[in-house]
């Protein structure tokens, strides 16, 4: 069925293609990936590229694999034993799954931020230098700093600067989410891992998210993982779709939701999967 | 196609669909009744027409308002959007086709009594069955989803503008042979341009239709041959001064 992904499809050349979407090299590439929970082959023979500084969503129904490959970006599956990946994700040149690298360091260059706002509980303020000082030592000025640019840079910091030293969990569903974007950014990332930012959110947190995504990747690579076709529609430059741990296609979004050359990515998205 | 996981949605565009060929049905009834009205110089006939055209515009309205709805619902993509704005997009031009009709039979009630020989509407008469042609077979093409017959039906409109293009040398021809001609020709130059316009309108269609089933546009030019617009006929006393 890979042969349905154009082995001549390039997605750096298809963004490059878009007037308003300069030249994309890939930041991420995916090579033959396979992944096993156990005996059950949840990814099978995966290739494609991530676009640097492009949104790129990830499409299917539930258990084609989309979020393995999100975990599988950020090393997740290592907490769990039995669970094994194959293949080669060259990052920068290096197999981020190969064991020769570190979780550890992997996930401070991919960032993730999950479905449920995970806040951890403790001041806002904390919430963002605790990951920071895991990497870096910053005096309180540099730290000050730090916390204010990636509050600022996930769009809430006028929502928090009056209440830095007051507990996180007291902050909205929306609020959380994106305190867990700025989380995220703190410690520098290159790429940003985002698993259903907003399905737990209202439709106002929800847009905020969106057009703070439209602001991020003027710096981050981001690949986010959605139920929402709409979402994907609206924020995604490039779309992957995934059915029963396939990559069916991939294609710059315009493409997939006006004219998809797959049937079956033609069913998913036009709502006619039984 | 498999069907919608909401069938209310498949319902829908069902809907929406039969609109547009119920529509495209009146339409291809108003062209064929004011041409039969003006070959038969039957002004009634051509009453009815002009009155009747309020029907395509409110059919036009009725389609308009429910791919509005569909889209504010359902949020389609895909070939699913792409069928929705057709149906608006055919529905204009649809629209078009029955104001086109309309003013041809006004002009049948216009030359009604005139000095009007037989042989003057017997070209307009070949240039609208052709027309008819083309309007039946693009929205058999549409309810068939089928783009090759679409695509015939958008290379066939070169026939119609070269039949356009001749029928007017003819009817200045007429109208320097007696001058008595001149007001029913002149109302008749307009009516085949109509027609002519109808069968542009019909290609339009053909485009969109090829559009809704395969996600391509046609190439931007396709073969035109109206050259009505550069065409003189001298007149016959000229030649003899010349």
């Amino acid at each position: 069925m890979n042969s349905a992904v154009d082995p001549t499809f390039n997605l750096a050349s298809a963004v490059a293609a878009k007037p308003d979407a300069p030249q994309a090299p890939a930041k991420i590439k995916v090579e033959n990936l396979n992944f096993y929970y156990g005996q059950n082959h949840a990814l099978k023979n995966i290739n494609f590229e991530i676009p640097e500084k492009r949104v790129t969503a990830m499409i299917g129904p539930s258990g084609c694999g989309k979020s393995t490959l999100l975990r599988v970006f950020n090393r997740m599956y290592d907490l769990y034993p039995g669970q094994r990946a194959e293949g080669m994700v060259g990052f920068d040149g290096v197999n981020i799954v190969g064991k020769e690298l570190d979780a550890t360091i992997v996930r401070t260059r991919i960032g993730m931020v999950f479905q449920k706002p995970t806040p951890f509980p403790m001041t806002i303020y904390d919430n963002i230098a605790f990951g920071v000082k895991l990497h870096e030592r910053l005096n309180k000025a540099q730290m000050d700093e730090r916390v204010e640019w990636c509050l600022r840079k996930a769009a809430i910091w006028d929502e928090t600067k009056d209440r830095l030293h007051t507990s996180a969990l007291g902050m909205s569903g929306g609020q959380q989410q994106r305190l867990c974007i700025a989380r995220t950014i703190a410690v520098k990332p290159e790429v940003i891992l985002l698993d259903e930012p907003t399905s737990a959110l209202d439709p106002i947190s929800t847009s905020k998210i969106e057009d703070l995504i439209d602001e991020l990747k003027r710096e981050f690579t981001i690949v986010i993982v959605t139920h929402n076709m709409q979402q994907a529609a609206r924020c995604a430059d490039i779309t992957a779709f995934f059915y029963l741990g396939e990559l069916i296609e991939v294609a710059p979004s315009d493409v997939i939701f006006t004219n998809p050359k797959e049937i079956k990515t033609r069913d998913y998205i036009t709502g006619r999967f039984g | 196609m498999p069907e919608h996981t909401v069938s209310s949605f498949d319902a829908e565009l069902k809907e929406l669909g039969r609109k547009v060929v119920e529509m495209g049905g009146q339409a291809e009834r108003l062209v064929a009744d004011s041409v039969t009205s003006l070959i038969r110089r039957d002004a009634a006939l051509a009453q009815r027409v002009v009155l009747l055209d309020a029907t395509c515009d409110q059919m036009q309205r009725e389609i308009e308002e429910k791919a509005i709805l569909v889209i504010a619902k359902r949020q389609p993509v895909a070939g699913d959007l792409r069928e929705v704005v057709s149906s608006i997009r055919i529905a204009n031009d649809l629209e078009r086709i029955g104001d086109l009709a309309k003013n041809v039979a006004k002009r049948v009630i216009a030359i009604e009594g005139e000095y009007h020989p037989q042989k003057l509407v017997r070209g307009v008469e070949h240039i609208s069955d052709l027309v008819l042609e083309q309007l039946k077979e693009v929205l058999d093409a549409y309810a068939g989803h089928n783009e090759t017959k679409a695509v015939e039906v958008w290379g066939r409109d070169g026939a119609i503008d070269t039949m356009y293009t001749s029928l007017f040398r003819e009817l200045l021809t007429y109208m320097m042979e007696d001058p008595r001609n001149i007001s029913v020709c002149t109302h008749l130059l307009f009516c085949a341009k109509n027609i002519e316009r109808i069968g542009d309108h019909a290609t339009n269609v053909a485009e969109i239709v090829y559009y809704m089933v395969t996600g391509q546009n046609l190439p931007e030019s396709r073969p035109k041959a109206d050259a009505s617009s550069e065409t003189t006929v001298a007149f016959p006393g000229r030649t003899v001064q010349g």
